[in-house]
């Protein structure tokens, strides 16, 4: 639960984005474009419904004309090439008229009950017009190209759960197909990528008329939808400890499954050669241009290849032939490298670790209460024997709280600021977690073993959001990153890599210590390709 | 005008107004949980809290504190903030599964006290009855239920209130996840307050949060 670790993290078959279409090929859901008003210029509006056996769901997309000057991924944009939302139902003709006055404001707008999420995307600079051009003059677009960039639409914010007017979560909290974590939204980003293929290949018809074609499905599969990722997700995992512990839960009890196997079959090692071999190309097609992803990078090429070796020179049917491997990672590997083994070897065993995946969800509410009767000397003890990592910490050094989480009034969104350095430090969130635990720990030192939480709490209330957590902890040991939060060498793009490796992101690409770029679904299936693809 | 109030938005806005207005971060989260919880029954959680914290802005939390010695319960400065309370009787939730029954002296908004306690009630999987006037609360794991004079329920400031476990079995009301339909003045009210715990934008927050290389590629 250390930063550097998380910030490692690969996709693995846990993740959002591989749940949710798992559960729809098996479910055989159909998928329907209802409407497509679209005119020559990519401007109007579509609808992508979804049809489960119980429910169904439609992707409302609005294509606006875009200036290129107003294009900007940050949060302080407020116009986009495409805006979206996820729809409880079938819209009518009067909802279309109802979103099309709000969906594409995004913030400034309002949404309502029905529907549940909001979003919105841009186009890539680098691969838009290329790939029009190309299909209009009846050419494919070149592969490189294609490949380097991985997206044709970089969507910069997805939100559900109640913000700006949406359902809330417990609207859907008993729906099996969406009450995972981030169900809806991830249906909504993998639609909106079926919306990129049609509007670019809508547009090219419309410039090239007859000569104009398609893109090659083969060359399709790797167009995914890009993200780009900032500060204002950071203190998602934070916020939400007892998801956080779960999420991470799942992950560690697949890791341990697959390593207590005695044996591994021929067919699950084939089946993890092969992943090996597919993890190796992905790698060989990411880039970045940040500092420390490169040197992330040049590590995990030079992992790989040591994976390489070890794969020919150890047969993997010795006995528990995974936990050797895993345990040679742990000496010989870079985090990269050993995460990105943890993914690899969850590969073959689906029938072992994907029922994990219904374990990753949390009611938040019982996270919430505070056991006042608990003595001071219990709440003590979990400190000492849970936090060492906030203990450790001196925090009168200027660089062990060097930082402070805010929220800025400009976007009402997390930002990160210098306290010794920048005003507003009086504004700091309750994200200084280990910080805040030496502060109570501290203070609870005076207090007789005896005595109880609620007497310590009625006196010094300014500790009860430590103590929610720290009493949290004692049933849910993943719930904290035992890391400091507000130290100078914090990376938020650690945690921002970790909750993004759980949603299925691949291709992370930092473009600064607190903002990544990232793809989701490429060599995913498309809508209609699902029910034919592998699990 | 109406305005359509998510229950998420209910609660971390109702949240960071506690906060504005000086309660700690933990307090706050209990008050934005009890806004939200009220408001899932259509009752006037938001703007009772709203109405309970401008109150309480600026005011000395020591006046508001329980004598928890005392019988019944009272504050030195006279009336006893239902969220501060709430959550006291909330950390003492095993004592009222042991029959402990609390009373309590003058106290303000008791419909947010009866929230704030109601809290516990899931994790125990049991009831807990607030009483005052001629108005019984009782809080469910999930739901609600409310017996006697309804108009004691809107109360804003009682003499007595009193507060235990109950053995109930059926709760009348279960909350909806609609959004809670309040006057857009009172919203706008609470973001006006929400906004405080807000920085002001500085050069370094613009800087810092976007790319360091270009974000439009």
């Amino acid at each position: 639960m250390r930063l550097t670790r998380m910030g490692s993290f690969h996709q693995t078959r846990l993740s959002f984005m591989r749940t949710l279409l798992r559960r729809l090929k098996q479910e055989q859901w159909q998928f329907k474009r209802n409407l497509w008003a679209i005119n020559a210029q990519g401007f109007g509006r579509a609808v992508y419904t979804v049809y489960g056996p119980e429910r169904v769901y439609s992707l409302v997309a609005f294509a606006h004309d875009l200036p290129d000057h107003m294009r900007s991924d940050r949060v302080i944009a407020t116009a986009w090439d495409a805006t979206f939302t996820l729809f409880d139902g079938i819209p009518n003709t009067a909802d279309l008229d109802r979103l099309e006055q709000n969906v594409p404001k995004q913030e400034a707008g309002r949404i309502s009950d029905s529907e549940l999420s909001l979003s919105r995307a841009n186009r890539s600079v680098r691969l838009w017009q290329h790939v029009v051009e190309r299909l209009a003059a009846g050419q494919q677009p070149d592969r490189d190209q294609l490949e380097a960039v991985g997206y044709l639409v970089r969507t910069t914010a997805v939100y559900g759960s109640g913000k700006f007017g949406a359902a809330d979560r417990l609207t859907i909290a008993e729906r099996a197909e969406v009450s995972g974590p981030f169900q809806a939204e991830m249906l909504s980003v993998w639609l909106t990528r079926a919306f990129s293929i049609d509007l670019v290949e809508h547009i090219a018809r419309a410039a090239g008329g007859a000569q104009a074609v398609g893109i090659d499905p083969q060359l399709r599969r790797h167009i995914g939808v890009g993200n780009s990722t900032g500060l204002g997700m950071a203190p998602f995992l934070i916020n939400h400890p007892a998801l956080l512990n779960n999420w991470m839960m799942a992950r560690e009890e697949a890791l341990a499954r697959v390593r207590a196997l005695p044996q591994a079959e021929p067919a699950a090692i084939a089946d993890f050669k092969q992943h090996f071999e597919r993890a190796c190309f992905n790698v060989s097609q990411w880039h970045s241009e940040h500092p420390i992803q490169i040197e992330k990078l040049k590590s995990l090429r030079a992992d790989l290849e040591s994976m390489s070796s070890y794969i020919a020179l150890e047969p993997l049917t010795e006995d528990h032939p995974w936990d050797r491997f895993y345990r040679w990672a742990e000496e010989s590997l870079s985090l990269e490298g050993q995460e990105q083994l943890v993914s690899l070897l969850l590969e073959p065993y689906g029938e072992l670790v994907d029922e994990l995946a219904q374990c990753m969800d949390a009611d938040e509410h019982l996270a919430f209460f505070i056991d006042g009767a608990m003595p001071v000397a219990r709440l003590c003890e979990i400190v000492e024997t849970r936090c060492q990592w906030a203990l450790q910490v001196d925090y009168d050094q200027p660089e062990n709280r060097a930082r402070f989480w805010y929220t800025s009034a400009e976007k009402l969104e997390p930002r990160v600021g210098e306290r010794f350095h920048e005003p507003g430090a009086e504004y700091e969130l309750p994200l200084a977690v280990g910080c805040d635990i030496k502060l109570m720990y501290t203070a609870l030192a005076p207090w007789k073993q005896e005595r109880t939480i609620a007497e310590f709490l009625l006196v010094q209330p300014e500790h009860r959001h430590t103590v929610r957590r720290v009493q949290n902890l004692a049933a849910r040991p993943y719930a904290e990153i035992q890391d400091n939060l507000i130290a100078a060498d914090m990376l938020p793009i650690d945690i921002l890599r970790c909750k993004l490796s759980f949603f299925g992101a691949t291709r992370f690409d930092p473009r600064s210590d607190r903002w990544v770029r990232i793809c989701m679904y490429q060599d995913a299936p498309f809508p209609h390709e699902l029910l034919a693809a592998a699990p | 005008m109406s305005f359509h109030f998510t229950l998420a938005e209910t609660e971390t806005s109702l949240r960071k107004v506690a906060r504005a207005c000086g309660l700690d971060w933990g307090l706050a989260e209990e008050a934005g949980k009890a806004a939200r919880w009220l408001a899932a029954f259509d009752l006037p959680g938001p703007e009772f809290m709203l109405a309970h914290l401008q109150q309480l802005a600026g005011m000395d939390y020591r006046e508001y504190i329980p004598d928890s010695s005392a019988k019944p319960w009272h504050a030195s400065g006279g009336l006893l903030c239902p969220i501060i309370t709430g959550a006291a009787l909330a950390d003492r939730s095993a004592q009222m599964l042991g029959g402990e029954v609390f009373s309590l002296g003058p106290t303000a908004y008791p419909l947010l006290l009866a929230a704030t306690v109601g809290q516990a009630a899931r994790c125990h999987q049991t009831v807990f009855t607030t009483a005052w006037a001629g108005v019984r609360v009782s809080c469910f794991g999930n739901g609600l239920s409310i017996a006697g004079d309804q108009d004691d329920l809107l109360l804003n400031r009682v003499d007595a209130v009193t507060c235990r476990q109950d053995s109930l079995s059926t709760p009348q009301r279960l909350p909806s996840t609609m959004a809670y339909t309040i006057d857009s003045k009172i919203v706008e009210c609470i973001n006006e307050l929400a906004f405080k715990t807000y920085a002001p934008a500085t050069a370094e927050s613009r800087a810092g949060a976007g790319a360091g290389l270009t974000d439009n590629d």
